[in-house]
């Protein structure tokens, strides 16, 4: 698999077609982010599955964006599985890259990952290589979803009463663009407390991922207190799907319902 | 275009956190913690996510400092290391070694804490050697 | 730590003392929160109602300074109990019956009177630590940091020990080390009593092997420690002080008497990457280079030693460590000539036993745990394994004694100090990081609803706090984190600077200030 990419990414790079490539290098014993300039220096390339499948995953969008915000006039190929494609796809319909700027080389996501992640959709339209599985249903959402309402409540409040504030799922979110953050506002959260307010400041947040959450699930990898994030906005995406028949990044251009911030008048 | 990340660990506690400084053109744009790490496994507290934040601080210290007539002047390097070099022989020479002491530091690496302990001790012969590891 | 971070995940019990792990070891606290997902008991001992003690099985607050009280009732009870580990007691251990002589008298009750912990929970600790397959003692500075700290922590490894908790995976005494490398300046010989990798400089052969290296003539003469140094430049008899990276104006207890004590120096170069307040008393100020501008190594709170590698060029015309050191000493006439910190390292892998396979190479990856001896050595990932040190591990008898100052009508107060989540130390760089400092920009004083309203104060007032040593001013938080008589501040704020108040009463062994307690007095302020 991993060759059919590194020819892919050598023809685009040596084509001058793309400034560069943003992939995943092995380097001092540990896989991390990459910008990949010559064609003939691919061998550290690698996909992110050092132990397990996706366990070396990056949000490589969000370092993009600060590639893109720099040098608006380059093109840059871009590793995707499903859900960074997804990303691609509503951050552009949010104008924050430009499609023609971005080439992304797809790869698709194994069983294990599918399962694991819970995907609808664990390959990429634009797929280079891989073998495509069936998507996954939201069986953590079904499980909440059984039990009442009073011991749901609690479970959450539970997990959020673990929160050191790091903003960490913030921080590592390739769709989190914003230059002034809600949760960083002390008239809504009182800053400074660990835990935050609860449940206001997750709730905070999930709000702000609705119509916008594109499941990759780094938020959940970067919780330090392993607060089941991910399934509290699949459940958020559920309902904006219910409500709204949406489901951010699956249709390209298909703006969300809750985007703003492009209608004429709105900065 | 410059563009890299550098695998370092992070500078604020002991659990010594392994993170990605993302550089573009020289300035350090973010914080990317590291996902194989064995100590933080993808995940950092608050300071860690920020902690290229300080280091290009317009702040910094960026040129030695000399003490004149009870002002500090920006100085030369050749004239600060002189006068540091030139002060610390004068006060050996009329009191002896053990009248200087050494702040070792828990925030510099291993290199130049043994480098300034071996300095303390072969180059001014005294063991006032500590830091700030009781406080 | 006697164990590694990691192993935590795994411990049946764990028991949290003195550290407030999810502000000031956020990453430790990981794998505590996971260790109680998998069904862990979690025990919190801490004088302020902290973060962890919301998710903790059994949560006390002793009074301040009376951790030693509070570990022998919990001792006197697994005794009492028949808990302890007998094999492990009769194979490794030794004075278990001076030690049980002195437990006799700390009963529950007894113990509850001392500690206000009551008599109950020191037996549902004692139950839940004594019965654990693997149990794991946590503790940071509000252990250490008292005139008592060595007995505490000696008190802690009797605890270990008695349980058979030491010496196998997921159990241990594990100090967490505060600063990044804290751990590696001690490794480094930064102590006035030890050459590199604890080589005391008052054996004649480790002063041998040294002056052979070093090509130098070396004292053996034991040095002398912060508090000696800054007490020597008040009286004279130290003339000149050179400090890379530190802030004894901030971090050390009775700032007034530190700023006495450093404008008494007839020399003080300050090594710093941003004008603190102990450079702004020096002659001379030299611009150091920041972790993110140099390689080199950092060891961390489980000894593991781990690359720091260079993003960018030096900021300004600022320099690395290492460079200023070896240009000051060629300056002096003491050759260096290292041409990377990889070379510096490379001589102290020669000279240092437990580093002597760490090579630059190897560290690649994970990082190597010490000890590791030669090249082969895979590192440590926990210590006394078959055997202790000293062969047998010792039991200590230790009766409990009361902190160096007590509250009186005149200072009614205890005050305790400690760090926030969102900053570190004495603020030097975390409050140069705008997000960090707009999360919380200023000091507070945390006291109880109930003195507040008593001294008449509203929330968010500010109030003046003083103690036998000095006074500042502060706003204040009112919160239940706190008990009545306590108050409790971060001294990250030169601001209202908490170590103008604390005492500098030194634990006799360990010279470490009680900074965990002091009598205050607290006023409306004007």
């Amino acid at each position: 698999m991993i060759k059919e990419v590194k020819k892919r990414v050598k023809e685009l790079l040596d084509s001058g077609k793309i400034t560069g490539f943003l992939g995943l290098r092995d380097m001092n014993g540990h896989v991390g982010p990459h910008l990949f300039c010559d064609g003939g220096d691919l061998e550290a390339l690698v996909l992110g599955d050092r132990e397990r499948p996706g366990d070396s995953r990056y949000p490589l969008n969000k370092q993009l964006i600060h590639l893109a915000r720099s040098y608006p006039e380059d093109t840059f190929g871009v590793l995707v599985r499903g859900c960074d494609e997804r990303g691609l796809k509503t951050l552009s319909t949010w104008n924050q890259l430009h499609p023609d700027k971005v080439v992304p080389v797809g790869i698709a996501c194994p069983q294990e990952l599918a399962e694991a992640c819970e995907c609808l959709r664990p390959y990429p339209d634009e797929f280079v290589c891989g073998e495509k599985v069936e998507g996954c249903p939201y069986d953590s959402v079904a499980q909440l979803d059984g039990i009442d309402l009073a011991a749901r409540f609690d479970h959450w409040m539970r997990e959020f009463e673990k929160c050191i504030k790091c903003y960490g799922c913030r921080d590592i979110c390739p769709m989190c663009f914003c230059k002034e953050c809600s949760l960083e506002s002390n008239e809504l959260i009182r800053t400074g407390d660990i835990p935050p307010e609860m449940p206001l400041f997750h709730l905070t947040r999930a709000v702000h991922m609705a119509g916008r959450c594109i499941d990759c699930g780094l938020c959940n990898e970067a919780c330090p207190a392993d607060i089941p994030l991910r399934t509290l906005y699949k459940k958020v995406a559920d309902i904006i799907d219910e409500e709204f028949h949406y489901r951010p990044g699956y249709v390209a251009d298909q703006k969300s319902p809750l985007n703003i911030l492009s209608q004429p008048g709105v900065e | 275009m410059d563009y890299r990340t550098a695998l370092t660990t992070c500078t604020y506690c002991g659990c010594g956190c392994n993170l990605y400084l993302e550089v573009l053109d020289g300035q350090i744009i973010d914080t990317i913690p590291c996902k194989t790490s064995p100590v933080n496994e993808g995940k950092l507290c608050i300071k860690g996510w920020n902690v290229h934040e300080f280091v290009q601080s317009p702040n910094r210290l960026t040129r030695p400092l000399l003490r004149k007539e009870g002002t500090f002047e920006e100085v030369s390097w050749d004239e600060a290391l002189e006068f540091t070099a030139s002060k610390l022989r004068d006060i050996k020479e009329g009191y002896g070694g053990d009248s200087i002491g050494f702040l070792t530091s828990a925030k510099a690496t291993n290199e130049e804490n043994y480098l300034l302990q071996k300095f303390a001790r072969a180059a001014l012969g005294t063991n006032n050697v500590d830091h700030c590891a009781r406080l | 730590m006697t164990n590694s971070v990691a192993e935590l995940e795994n411990s049946d019990c764990i028991f949290v003392i003195g550290s407030n792990t999810t502000s000031s070891h956020p990453l430790v606290a990981t794998r505590i929160f996971r260790a109680k997902q998998k069904g862990a008991r979690l025990i919190v001992a801490d004088p302020r109602k902290i973060h962890l003690a919301l998710m903790a099985d059994t949560y006390v607050r002793q009074n301040l300074g009376t951790d030693v009280a509070l570990i022998n009732g919990i001792i006197h009870v697994i005794l009492e109990r028949g808990w302890q580990d007998q094999g492990f007691v009769e194979e490794r251990t030794e004075g278990i019956e001076e030690l049980k002589k002195t437990i006799q008298s700390y009963t529950p009750e007894k113990v509850s009177e001392i500690t206000g912990v009551s008599a109950e929970d020191i037996v549902k600790i004692a139950e839940d630590f004594g019965t654990a397959d693997a149990a794991s003692i946590v503790y940071c500075m509000g252990i250490t940091q008292h005139v008592t700290g060595v007995d505490n922590v000696k008190s802690l490894a009797n605890l270990a020990m008695l349980t058979g908790n030491v010496g196998k995976e997921s159990t241990g005494v594990n100090p967490l080390r505060g600063q990044n490398n804290v751990q590696g300046a001690c490794d480094m010989g930064g102590l006035p009593n030890v050459y590199p990798g604890y080589q005391a400089v008052t054996m004649p052969d480790n002063q041998k092997k040294f002056e052979s290296r070093w090509s130098a003539s070396l004292s053996d003469q034991v040095g002398r420690t912060v508090s000696d140094m800054l007490s020597g430049l008040s009286d004279g008899s130290l003339k000149a002080l050179y400090v890379m990276g530190e802030n004894p104006m901030l971090s050390d207890p009775d700032t007034a008497h530190v700023e006495e004590a450093l404008k008494a120096a007839e020399l003080l170069v300050v090594q710093d990457i941003f004008f603190t307040p102990t450079a702004e008393l020096a002659h001379v100020v030299l611009p150091g280079s920041s972790f993110a501008e140099k390689d080199g190594t950092f060891t961390n709170t489980e000894r593991r030693v781990m690359r720091v590698r260079k993003a960018i060029e030096p900021v300004g015309d600022s320099r690395p460590d290492w460079q200023i050191i070896q240009e000051i000493s060629n300056r002096l006439g003491y050759a260096m000539a290292y041409d990377s910190p990889e070379a510096i390292m490379n001589e102290i892998a020669e000279v240092t036993p437990s580093y002597g396979g760490i090579t630059y190479d190897r560290l690649e990856g994970s990082g190597l745990q010490w000890p590791c001896p030669d090249r082969d050595h895979p590192g440590t990932k926990f210590l006394h394994k078959d055997a202790f040190a000293r062969g047998k591990g010792m039991f200590h008898a230790i009766e409990f004694m009361p902190p160096a100052e007590t509250v009186d009508p005149e200072f009614p107060f205890w005050l305790t100090t400690g760090r926030i989540h969102v900053h570190y130390h004495t603020g030097t760089m975390t409050r140069n990081s705008p997000t960090l400092n707009a999360e919380v920009s200023e000091g507070f004083l945390e006291i109880n609803p109930g003195d507040a309203s008593q001294l008449g104060i509203r929330e968010g007032d500010e109030v003046k706090v003083i103690s036998r040593r000095g006074q500042i001013r502060v706003k204040t938080v009112f919160t239940d984190r706190v008990e009545r008589g306590l108050v409790f501040m971060p001294f990250h704020f030169v601001e209202s600077n908490a170590n103008a108040l604390t005492n500098p009463a030194l634990d006799p062994i360990a010279k470490i200030p009680e900074l965990k307690v002091c009598a205050v007095r607290v006023e409306k302020a004007a």
